[in-house]
């Protein structure tokens, strides 16, 4: 029976090919994602053995029973012995500020920083810096920088103390070991135990020490002697310990990536399992083809003796093999890509240190082939039970054009549809919960429930209602020429077979669009959560203060170049003042409007702005109403205003230049606030405007809201890029599965074809009709996906950040665009090949017996 | 009958009713298989003509050449060399693109395994080709044809629901609803019982006698053959004689004496004109 199926397996090796890819690629994802999993294991290893240098050997103790470092270094067989520590300092140059992790000085061996320039500081005055943190303070060495540090005082309470020491080195970090700190100043080391003992009141505990063994002494002498020195063990179950740098290593990796790896591999993986379900899709498809087309043999099989049960396991046999060459195949590939990927990101001088070559494991190897495999057999498991139905008598009959129709059941389309109901039901309530319940958690929950179970019952009862809509799209299309019609009737003649494929197609296409829409609809409405909650691009306000405390106005030549900066559009001076009221005082913000309105994001916040009134934020508005005259009292005056209700929850109570003036003439614009180009680049804009009020010399803080929304839509569209490209895979495994069903139908139409072209179809009208075909299917699957998605991704949205909020339902228009063209594209070039192999057949063909 | 006659074959071209235009012509139609030692000529310098408006069979054992020559004279094979001549139109020199507008137009065919589309119903089948040439179907037409035929109420089945003959009759229908100059019929009975057989015989003769068409079919039944006008016999490639009013036992007759010239001396007993039938 083997010796049948590796023939048959020969005869259709075309057939398989196609299919075969499908299972390829899914394998091949599944092995670059467990590969991309070790790398960051390794890396995170690496980084971790390098913050111990050269060190050989790695004592730790508990908090309560340090370590004696002395005694360490006077063990016998020890060369060097360096605690391992770190803390934290703001180190600040003019405006830029950096929050620093710092290390001490030790022996070379122990120290895995490099220095590139200057040296390692040597004393109190003196400190080294990594070469990213001098670029950004703008500090070179022999520059001093600002220290600040906390330090415990003699009645316990913290204080902070700034030290101006000078810049004596600029450091690199080539071994990645403070790469997870964002790198390390050093001090020298007796400094840093004082920092330590004056941030604790005491001098801190050594937990950890790095420790060098002579040269010429002996690795596991050495160690036994430490374990004595420290009265511990060497391994590090107990309390104190000895072990060798790369035991420590592995074990503070393994901690420290247990929860990380995992995750990242669930995130991922999850994107592979659906890859793998649309390639199980795409096999499923093509055994059932093959077993269609070889009705005969099979029947010829039964009728030489062969049982079903023969039969059956001939065609998961075939799964089986075709699985595991795939999946080896998938592994070569997979493990390909993943070296190519570490090679291109050594050639582009990627700043994190990464293995140079990829790390096999079992894993690697074994999981994807095994679940290959499983995929491909678990694909066959329906066309093998086809298969057994083929009954002997078959192999007599007139060869039939061998059909796939058979009668469903009455639990699926039951089943699916329940399923549908009950899922977009729960979807629903998710997005209500979300918006209206203002109960994010427990819509989303639902949300998600509602999402899965209704596209599961949607993508089983695809059989049912797809072809419907096939059919459908087939008389709009059938409607422009005969060509068209035949195109909408083939789709139409193997509705599982279109629908499968179709359902392939609709499964990436729903998901994806799903995606956009909901990143779509977040940064909407993120966006807009953000212009409340920050009304400007940027603010610089005045760090510097009069004797009276009142801060100091901006001047007036500052102003003028912060205007004068690329990408700003616009500015307003503002006046802060706090004033008396019935009751207490009230802090006024008085702008001009006509200015203001140029530089907020949202100009209708001001309106009911003008002489008169003061337009009163909610978050202080305490029991004030629309229209109520509120009395102020300032140093110059007492002015009455009509108070007018922000919609904004503000604390801001915002009232005209000219008004604050009559109740304060002289209320120093202590802010300005900037508007930015919406096309510059806001990360740069901001930068150039600290950078102008750095180089001013005077005292100012820029807060650059524009920045951080810039960052946030930066992490939006890498998140949504990346999750894209995961997700792009499955819809490449679909296309390939919409060629796949062509060619398959092409074939087993080969006398249809050349009849076609005996009665006078044309080469063109050929190529027509599948192309149609092929527009038919990837089209119906693709809009199909994209209204459900734009569904789903709307809910997701409701259910997610109602609660932020008026959810703004938008469509990502570009995406869902670019999504249709590229299937329509894919659906178009996927009949290419069949139409070369159908108009291979001469019309003579249609005259052959057989 | 006495007027089956088993003709020589030299004579053959002129066989024709002295009144009737040629409606198929074949001049020195040659077709060869493969090269050098391999070579298989399955037509070999064939000279015929068919007359339009009759019904004419085309027989001779397997491996003959009949089919070969219908392909030719069809237009869907290209010939080694030689010429074949639809109307004036010379078949050999036609590229693709003029190939199929002339089987649209000017050619229709009925296949043995009837090959209508499943997916359509018998009216479809039937208005396909007129629909693929852009063309409207001239509905006086189509009734004369389905009425003829006898499908006027089978015309919303498809050709899953409908029996043997009757698909063949879909068949026919559709090779005629251009109304081509030619009809070519591949063993149209040879997938059918006796009856069925029997049935789509006397449609291909009335669609003859009745209206106007002209048919060639290629068989190997003598009982099929019999129903044309004429036959023509072919035997290795070469035209081996022809029968005119053929009876069963007519073609019967002449297939056995062509059996017997399949000798190195062929030429004479060619030669003798000798009378086959009764």
């Amino acid at each position: 029976m083997l010796r049948i199926t590796l023939a048959q397996m020969r005869r259709s090796a075309g057939r398989l090919t196609a299919a075969g890819v499908a299972i390829v690629i899914g394998t091949a994802f599944v092995a670059a994602t467990l590969l991309a999993s070790g790398v960051i294991t390794r890396m995170t290893y690496d980084s971790i053995a390098a913050q111990y240098g050269d060190a050989d050997l790695v004592v730790g103790a508990s908090e309560d029973a340090p370590l004696d470092v002395d005694a360490l270094a006077t063990t016998d067989g020890v060369a060097a012995v360096a605690p391992v520590t770190s803390t934290y300092a703001q180190l600040t140059d003019g405006a830029r500020s950096v929050y620093q992790s710092v290390v001490p000085t030790a022996d070379d061996r122990l120290m895995p920083l490099e220095v590139t320039e200057g040296g390692m500081p040597a004393g109190p005055d003196e400190i080294a810096l990594p070469t990213d943190v001098a670029e950004r303070l703008d500090v070179a060495v022999g520059d001093t920088v600002d220290v600040g540090r906390d330090v415990v005082g003699d009645d316990g309470s913290w204080q902070q103390v700034t030290e101006t020491p000078t810049v004596v080195g600029l450091l690199d970090d080539p071994f990645g070991a403070y790469s997870q700190t964002g790198g390390a100043a050093v001090v020298d080391a007796s400094t840093y135990t004082t920092w330590q003992t004056e941030a604790r009141g005491e001098p801190a505990p050594v937990t950890e020490a790095a420790v060098v063994v002579a040269d010429g002494a002996d690795l596991s002498a050495t160690r036994s002697a430490l374990a004595g020195t420290i009265g511990g063990a060497t391994s590090t179950d107990s309390s104190p310990w000895v072990v060798t740098t790369d035991e420590r290593a592995a074990e503070s990796a393994a901690e420290l990536t247990d929860g990380q790896d995992l995750m990242f591999l669930v995130f991922v993986l999850t994107f592979a399992a659906i890859a793998l379900v649309v390639a199980g899709l795409v096999i499923a498809n093509t055994f059932q083809v093959l077993v269609a087309q070889r009705a005969r043999t099979l029947a010829l099989l039964r009728c030489v003796g062969a049982d079903k049960a023969q039969v059956g396991r001939g065609v998961l046999v075939e799964a089986g093999i075709l699985g595991l060459i795939a999946s080896v195949a998938g592994v070569l590939l997979g493990t390909a890509l993943g070296q190519a990927a570490l090679w291109v990101a050594h050639a582009m001088d990627v700043p994190v240190p990464l293995p140079d070559t990829v790390t096999l494991t079992w894993q690697v190897v074994v999981i994807p082939v095994l679940v290959g495999t499983l995929v491909t057999v678990g694909a066959a498991v329906v066309p093998a039970r086809v298969a057994t139905r083929v009954a002997p008598l078959a192999a007599l009959r007139p060869a039939a054009s061998p059909s796939t129709s058979r009668r469903a059941g009455k639990v699926r389309p039951v089943l699916s549809l329940l399923a549908a109901v009950v899922g977009f039901a729960l979807l629903g309530g998710g997005a209500a919960l979300g918006t209206l319940g203002q109960e994010p958690t427990l819509g989303l929950l639902a949300g998600i429930a509602g999402g899965a179970l209704s596209f599961v019952g949607v993508a089983v009862g695809a059989v049912f209602w797809l072809p419907k809509v096939a059919a459908a799209a087939g008389r709009l299309v059938g409607a422009s020429g005969p060509t068209a019609r035949l195109a909408a009737a083939n789709t139409l003649r193997n509705p599982r077979r279109t629908a499968t494929t179709s359902t392939a197609l609709l499964i990436g296409v729903t998901l994806v669009a799903m995606m956009s829409t909901g990143a779509a609809s977040a940064r909407v409405s993120l966006t807009a959560a953000l212009d409340e909650q920050f009304p400007v691009d940027v603010m610089v306000a005045s760090t510097s203060w009069d004797a009276d405390g009142a801060p100091a106005a901006i001047p007036a030549d500052l102003r003028a170049e912060l205007v004068a900066v690329d990408g700003v559009t616009a500015a307003v001076d503002v006046q802060d003042s706090v004033v008396a009221e019935p009751g207490g005082q009230r802090r006024l913000t008085a702008v001009d409007t006509g200015d203001a309105r140029a530089v907020l994001n949202s100009p209708q916040r001001l309106d009911g702005l003008t002489e008169g009134t003061a337009l009163v934020g909610s978050d202080v508005a305490g029991n004030l109403d629309d229209g109520d005259s509120l009395e102020l009292t300032g140093p110059d005056g007492v002015v009455s205003l009509a108070v007018v209700l922000s919609d904004s929850a503000s604390s801001s109570t915002f009232v005209t230049p000219a008004d604050l003036a009559r109740l304060d003439a002289d209320v120093p614009a202590s802010e300005v606030y900037l508007a930015l180009d919406d096309d510059v680049d806001a990360v740069d804009a901001v930068g150039a405007i600290q950078d102008v009020v750095a180089d001013s010399g005077e005292s100012a803080q820029v807060t650059g809201i524009a920045s951080q929304r810039a960052m946030f839509d930066q992490v939006i569209d890498t998140m949504l890029g990346i999750v894209l490209g995961l997700l792009a895979v499955a819809v490449v495994i679909a296309l390939i599965g919409v060629a796949n069903t062509l060619s398959l139908s092409v074939l087993e139409r080969r006398r249809e074809s050349a009849t076609l072209r005996a009665i006078g179809l044309s080469r063109a009208q050929l190529r027509g009709m599948l192309a149609v075909e092929g527009l038919l299917i990837a089209g119906v699957g693709a809009v199909l996906g994209v209204v459900l998605g734009l569904v789903y991704g709307w809910a997701g949205a409701a259910a997610a950040l109602g609660v932020m909020g008026d959810v703004t339902l938008s469509v990502p228009w570009r995406d869902v665009v670019l999504v249709l063209l590229v299937a329509l594209l894919a659906g178009l070039v996927a009949s290419v090949a069949p139409a070369r192999t159908a108009l291979k057949a001469s019309p003579v063909e249609a005259l052959a017996t057989e | 009958m006495d007027t089956t006659v088993f003709v020589p074959v030299d004579d053959a071209t002129g066989a024709a009713a002295p009144d009737a235009t040629p409606a198929v012509r074949a001049r020195a139609l040659t077709k060869t298989y493969g090269r050098g030692q391999a070579q298989v000529h399955a037509l070999d310098g064939v000279d015929v003509d068919f007359d339009a408006g009759r019904f004419t069979a085309i027989m001779g054992p397997s491996g003959s050449g009949k089919s070969t020559l219908m392909h030719l004279l069809a237009g869907l094979d290209s010939a080694t060399s030689g010429q074949a001549f639809l109307g004036s139109t010379d078949v050999t020199a036609l590229g693709d693109k003029a190939l199929t507008r002339l089987r649209r137009d000017r050619v229709g065919f009925v296949f043995q395994q009837f090959n209508l589309l499943p997916m359509f119903t018998a009216e479809q089948n039937i208005t396909l080709p007129v629909e693929l040439a852009g063309g409207s179907v001239d509905r006086a037409w189509f009734d004369t044809l389905v009425t003829t035929l006898g499908l006027s109420q089978r015309l919303t089945h498809r050709p899953s629901e409908l029996s043997g003959g009757q698909q063949q009759r879909v068949a026919i229908a559709r090779a005629l609803i251009a109304q081509p100059e030619v009809v070519f019929a591949d063993e149209p009975t040879g997938n059918l019982d006796s009856r069925a057989g029997v049935e789509v015989l006397s449609f291909l003769r009335r669609s003859v006698r009745e209206l106007g068409r002209t048919v060639i079919m290629v068989t190997h039944d003598p009982t099929a053959a019999a129903y044309a006008d004429r036959v023509v016999l072919i035997a290795d490639g070469r035209i081996a004689g022809e029968i005119s009013d053929p009876t069963p036992e007519a073609v019967l007759a002449g297939l056995d004496a062509l059996r017997s010239l399949e000798a190195p001396v062929a030429g004479t007993a060619a030669d003798g004109g000798t009378r086959a039938g009764a």
